[in-house]
């Protein structure tokens, strides 16, 4: 049928262009006269020989872009845009690095090239396309290429580049209280109150030395490269097969916080890889369907190492331990006292009251919390296999409908965690800890889904879409944890003493050695195994049935239900199933088994505890009975939605969409889980003119979980506008403003001591700033109203940011050849926040970022051109950046420009 | 004998019925319009003009005789390999797979009321005739479920088989400034300072989003591990972990982070990071524990995650300190 249909046409196929080209010839001579009433027709033929001329084209076009070359069987065309950026910065450079990170130099800033067959038989491709941008130091570069023969293969590549430079201040130790002696203090001590009866000068956030954190303690300098490569073989046949592969690595320096006693700042190497393959193929042999399975492979490894040690990051080891004695850590030894220093705060000291040893310049105070050396490595590998079987049909009368269902595993296995820190830890009399142990975790997903729309009548359709989803992850690790403890030489203390060692040598049977390990009655067990087990998982069921109308050609709506039911399962248990007790200690003696027996070993009545043993080295050892299995917490939730929407269209010229939900749910699983939900969405767009397009919408989410003891609320609501112009070739304008409101509130409770008080900034006839709303003082405060919280503060936390943003910009030809651009983006953001102590800085709750650009276009000749453009980028913060009393922190603001000049050449 | 004939021509009425509305296949041989049921609509028919009362294919270069400037850019696109789909029929190739049989156009002259012009159409009708061909692809399986669909956009709002911007999917105009003609917010959102790299072209909306409809919320799309989009470029933040920040996998990155850009650091939706985590450590209907009384916010000043730095998940440490 279909080849004899072929060769009817190719019979008649002259007869019919010579029909077809002559009823083309009226109309289109009929409207030409329209057009040009007085030019004859005559003339035509010679007019549209001397314009269809290329040298006349392309002269008239200016450069625009060049048709190409052919060679061979191929049309080949090319473009290159290449040239010198030149970029001046002042201010925060970080900042302007975190945010943009644009530099000088040359660069690609743009090349394409295409190769396309002329007659669609090429021989090993039909088309080929490659384009990138970036190149030359830019901090995204993209590269795009696709080959394809036509019902022989279709191959896309896409390589991205993403450096991931941040290092935004992130207010870290933001009430890093002034030094003692600050600029315009008092000529002695510190800021100072007077508090009791009678009163006591009592000096309060003060801290020696005070070292503000100008940097983020998280900073990092990534490179993400990321591929991916799709074939599709036999693209047009009912039977197509596609390969894929993908690479993700993530690597570079960064630093890595943690507490332990104090907060360092170690290096991180991060190093992050992912290796995905993908084959699939889909069926279209059925009528009106497609079958399709995918089969994905992932494999994930992680090689992050982090350390802090001398060598690595001296900049981190500012003081030296002294220690002439000869005996434990050596003289001079480098020691690194942590980022944050707040010395005499009541509650809080960090790295400890005096970090610093009086009379001295760099040495370390050795019952500092401190570090000599730390490091971490942990290995995860990841196998992620999936299936998934889709499938899409309309094969039935007005019936359509859609689905799929997946399993995906995923085993997350970290054979060789080890982490070894070396240091002093105050408040456990720790000299060091070891741990160790394998972990494995993993996640089984299943998930399925399945659509159907049923025309009842032209106008009205139903719509059911069911969804399933259930994952569960069970974890484990075989904990294995050694705390370390000092030695005892006479006369030294925390960090002086070195790592003691337990064994016969060290420690004989019987005996307080200087070189056993030092304990008290308190400390913690020398050796912890252990078993921990977690597990979380959802099920997940959802269901929306919806109704579809068709009014009348300028109105349509729909109105459905969504009904879904959640149930979260979670439980985390650890076992210590084994402990040891080394002896050794101030207090050891052979009533305690040297202080071996100690902690669960304690002895009660003169004997040891049931399941501890006296080992014949001294040590005790603990073995836990097996204890009952953990309770599992479950949390059930159901979601009900209302769905309504509609779309008119009173003119051809004006759109008005909309789409809303109201929901209610009868539990949540975090506080800030909504219990209600109502979404508006509306949108307008109204052509006014054929040149001329308006723009409107307002979109408004509430989300309300209003128990009681939560009373959270919160609300985002964006109202826009945007136009765009274009009245004739030369000239484009568009212009939009957005504004952005965000609020969110709920009930806290939290601990906060009420002994520190804001200094009084000289002179002393400022006011003492007062704590701020909603955030009162103990003991007439109201406590939180929780019952049983462990922290007895309470108060509504509040935020909001209300955001406006504006955008502008002019494309105008101002002759053939000259193409002028001038436009600006601006962002412009006050919020609001409960501040938990007034001296905290505002951070990013105000600011200003503005980019204002412009460019110009010259067309050279023949598909050159010049350009030459202007970006300026101006961010600076607006709020409290810097409160009285405390180290000066330096401001985040920067502004620079970029100032570009390339040349672009089409060929 | 009377009973039995009238019993059989009724039966025979009756079956007769039956078969003529019974939901069978449709026939293999694609109409002028399709009578798909999703969108459901049927795409107007061209009157018939020819001897047998019905338009038939005359061709794409038939078609070029009038419209060469559109046929040689049309030649050039993914579209001309329709010419090669002869299982099909003349019914799925060249320009009258799109716009239909065009011989009665043919005759009339141009007459445009006698060719599917995709212009003159509701959106409806032509999502039914691209889908014609374009259903079954990986991306159109849940086209049915397409939010912008429902909001009466078509797939020429963003596509244009003849006057492209892009070469890749034909795009009117490059993303994302074609996203940003209806979503509006959406552009505001990525020039804060803290935002997904779209605007520098690193990322694209439909990298996260299936703009031709998901099952899922907002048409975001899934992970090949059949998790949470966000994972396939922030593979360490997957897991999974043998303690979990449960909510992470529970609700979502959003819980703490704002998809597209905002005013804070690392997107977070608060701009101090103690007030976001105390918004749920808070003893009170929470599975999550309450901040001890030892951080005293007065004066233990720092951000939550100085210490609890492995925040997405940890696979050592229960209060993600490593």
């Amino acid at each position: 049928m279909t080849v004899r249909i072929n060769a009817d046409l190719k019979a008649n196929r002259w007869q019919e262009n010579s029909r077809s080209a002559a009823l083309c010839s009226n109309v289109q001579r009929r409207g030409f006269a329209r057009v040009f009433p007085g030019l004859s027709i005559l003339k035509i033929p010679a007019l549209a020989a001397l314009l269809m001329s290329p040298a006349v084209l392309w002269a008239q076009s200016g450069s625009g872009d060049s048709p190409g070359i052919n060679s061979g069987d191929y049309n080949i065309h090319q473009t290159i845009e290449a040239g010198y950026r030149a970029n001046f910065v002042n201010g925060n450079k970080d900042t302007y690095d975190t945010f943009e990170n644009l530099g000088s130099g040359l660069r690609l800033f743009n090349y394409s090239f295409e190769m396309r067959s002329l007659d669609h038989k090429g021989f090993l491709f039909d088309s080929l396309t490659f384009s990138n941008f970036g190149y030359g130091g830019d901090p995204n570069d993209v590269t795009r290429l696709r080959i394809q023969k036509n019902k022989i293969y279709d191959f896309r590549m896409l390589f991205r580049r993403d450096k991931n430079f941040w290092d935004y201040n992130l207010l870290a130790n933001p009430l890093n209280p002034a030094s003692l002696n600050p600029p315009g203090s008092p000529s002695s001590g510190c800021y100072a109150t007077t508090v009791g009866t009678p009163p006591v000068v009592a000096p309060v956030v003060c801290s020696s030395p005070a070292v503000a954190i100008n940097n983020s303690p998280h900073s990092m300098d990534l490179v993400r490269r990321m591929q991916d490569y799709n074939l599709t073989l036999m693209p047009q046949s009912r039977i197509q097969v596609r390969l894929g592969y993908s690479r993700n690595r993530d690597e570079g320096p960064g630093f890595f916080t943690t507490d332990g006693g104090t907060i360092s700042d170690f290096n991180q190497n991060y190093s992050y890889t992912t290796n995905a393959y993908r084959a699939g193929i889909d069926f279209k042999v059925l009528p009106r369907t497609t079958i399709s399975y995918d089969q994905f492979l992932s494999y994930f490894k992680q090689d992050n190492v982090v350390t802090d040690n001398p060598a690595v990051n001296p900049q981190n080891f500012g003081y030296q331990l002294a220690n002439p004695t000869g005996n434990g850590t050596p003289n001079g030894a480098p020691v690194d006292l942590g980022i944050v220093y707040s010395t005499q705060t009541p509650a809080e000291v960090l790295p400890c009251a005096a970090p610093i040893v009086t009379g001295t310049t760099n040495t370390a105070n050795p019952t500092c919390n401190g570090y000599l050396s730390y490091s971490q490595v942990g290995r995860p590998r990841n196998f992620m296999p999936t299936e998934r079987v889709r499938f899409q049909s309309d094969y039935f009368k007005d019936f359509e409908m859609s689905g799929s269902l997946g399993y995906s595993t995923s085993d997350n296995v970290i054979p060789d965690f080890q982490e070894n820190v070396n240091g002093f830890t105050a408040r456990t009399g720790e000299r060091g800890s070891t741990t160790s142990g394998p972990a494995n975790a993993k996640r089984v997903s299943v998930n399925a889904n399945w659509s159907g729309v049923y025309a009842v009548t032209a106008k009205l359709s139903i719509l059911d879409q069911f969804r399933y989803d259930n994952w569960r992850i069970p974890g484990a690790w075989a904990l294995d944890e050694t705390n370390v403890f000092g030695t005892g030489y006479a006369g030294l203390a925390g960090l002086q003493q070195s790592e003691a060692i337990f064994n016969a040598a060290n420690c004989p049977l019987g005996s307080n050695a200087v070189t056993c390990p030092q304990h008290t009655t308190t400390s913690a067990a020398d050796v912890t195994t252990g078993l921990a087990s977690t597990f979380l998982g959802q099920n997940l069921k959802s269901n929306t049935l919806e109704l579809q109308y068709d009014f009348s050609k300028r109105l349509s709506a729909h109105v459905g239900y969504l009904y879904t039911n959640r149930t979260i399962s979670q439980f985390s248990d650890t076992n210590d199933s084994g402990l040891v007790y080394f002896p050794g200690g101030a207090t050891a003696s052979a009533a305690n088994d040297f202080l071996a027996a100690r902690g669960s070993c304690t002895e009660v009545g003169g004997a040891l505890p049931a399941g501890c043993t006296l080992n014949t080295d001294g040590s005790v050892s603990f073995v836990a009975p097996v204890a009952a299995g953990p309770t599992r917490s479950l949390t059930t939730i159901n979601e009900n939605a209302l769905l309504f929407g509609f779309v008119y269209r009173p003119i051809d010229a004006l759109r008005i969409t909309s789409d809303f939900e109201f929901g209610y749910n009868d539990n949540s699983y975090t506080r800030i889980d909504p219990r209600q939900v109502q979404s508006y969405k509306i949108h307008a767009s109204y052509k006014v003119k054929t040149w001329a397009t308006l723009d409107g919408a307002v979109e408004i989410h509430e989300n309300r979980d209003n128990v009681t003891d939560i009373n959270n609320l919160e609300h985002d609501r964006t109202f826009s506008f945007a136009t765009i112009l274009m009245p004739n070739q030369r000239i484009s304008v568009d212009f939009g403003y957005n504004y952005w409101n965000v609020y969110t509130q709920s009930l806290i409770c939290f601990a906060y001591s009420t002994s520190v008080t804001n200094p009084a900034p000289p002179p002393a006839t400022l006011p003492v700033s007062s704590f701020p709303i909603g955030v009162p003082m103990l003991p007439t405060g109201p406590a939180c109203p929780i019952a049983g919280a462990s922290s007895p503060l309470g108060a509504l936390s509040t935020y909001s940011s209300n955001d406006h943003f504006a955008h502008a910009g002019i494309i105008w030809k101002t002759t053939k050849r000259v193409t002028t651009m001038v436009g600006y983006g601006g962002s412009f953001v006050r919020g609001n926040t409960i501040f938990l102590n007034p001296l905290t800085p505002s951070g990013t709750l105000d600011f200003n970022y503005q980019k204002p650009y412009a460019s110009v276009v010259i067309e050279l000749y023949r598909g050159l051109s010049y350009k030459m453009s202007w970006d300026y980028f101006g961010f600076n913060e607006t709020g409290a950046t810097n409160p009285f009393g405390l180290a000066a922190i330096p401001l985040q603001d920067f502004n620079g420009s970029n100032a570009t000049f390339s040349f672009r050449y089409s060929f | 004998m009377a009973r039995v004939a009238i019993s059989t021509a009724l039966g025979l009425l009756l079956l007769g019925s039956f078969l003529s509305a019974a939901p069978w296949a449709q026939t293999q041989e694609k109409p002028a319009a399709t009578d798909k049921t999703v969108p459901v609509v049927q795409a107007k028919t061209p009157p018939a003009t020819s001897a047998t009362g019905r338009a038939e294919y005359v061709g794409a270069i038939v078609c070029k005789t009038c419209h060469e400037d559109i046929y040689n850019n049309w030649e050039k696109s993914p579209h001309w390999k329709t010419t090669l789909d002869t299982k099909g029929g003349p019914s799925h190739q060249g320009c009258e797979g799109c716009h239909g049989p065009g011989s009665a156009h043919v005759a009339g002259g141009g007459d445009k009321t006698k060719i599917f012009v995709f212009s003159e159409h509701s959106s409806k009708e032509i999502n039914a005739q691209c889908l014609t061909c374009h259903a079954g692809g990986t991306q159109h399986m849940n086209a049915i479920n397409s939010v912008h669909s429902k909001n009466d956009v078509s797939c020429t709002s963003c596509h244009s088989s003849h006057h492209a911007e892009t070469k890749e999917f034909l795009l009117v105009k490059a993303q994302p400034a074609l996203c940003y003609s209806c979503h509006l917010d959406k552009k505001a959102q990525f020039a804060m300072p803290f935002h997904h790299r779209v605007d520098e072209g690193l990322i694209q909306c439909s990298d996260c989003h299936n703009v031709h409809g998901t099952v899922g919320p907002k048409q975001v799309r899934a992970s090949s591990t059949q998790d949470a989009i966000c994972f396939t470029c922030h593979i360490d933040k997957q897991g999974p972990f043998v303690y979990e920040h449960s909510t992470v996998k529970v609700d979502g990155c959003q819980s703490c982070h704002v998809p597209h850009g905002g005013p804070n650091p690392h997107m977070l939706k608060l701009s101090n990071v103690n007030l976001l985590c105390l918004q749920c450590h808070t003893t009170s209907f929470s599975s999550a524990p309450g901040a001890p009384s030892f951080h005293n916010q007065s004066t233990f000043f720092q951000a939550c995650t100085l210490c609890h730095v492995e925040i997405h998940g940890s696979n050592f440490d229960a209060t993600f300190f490593k």
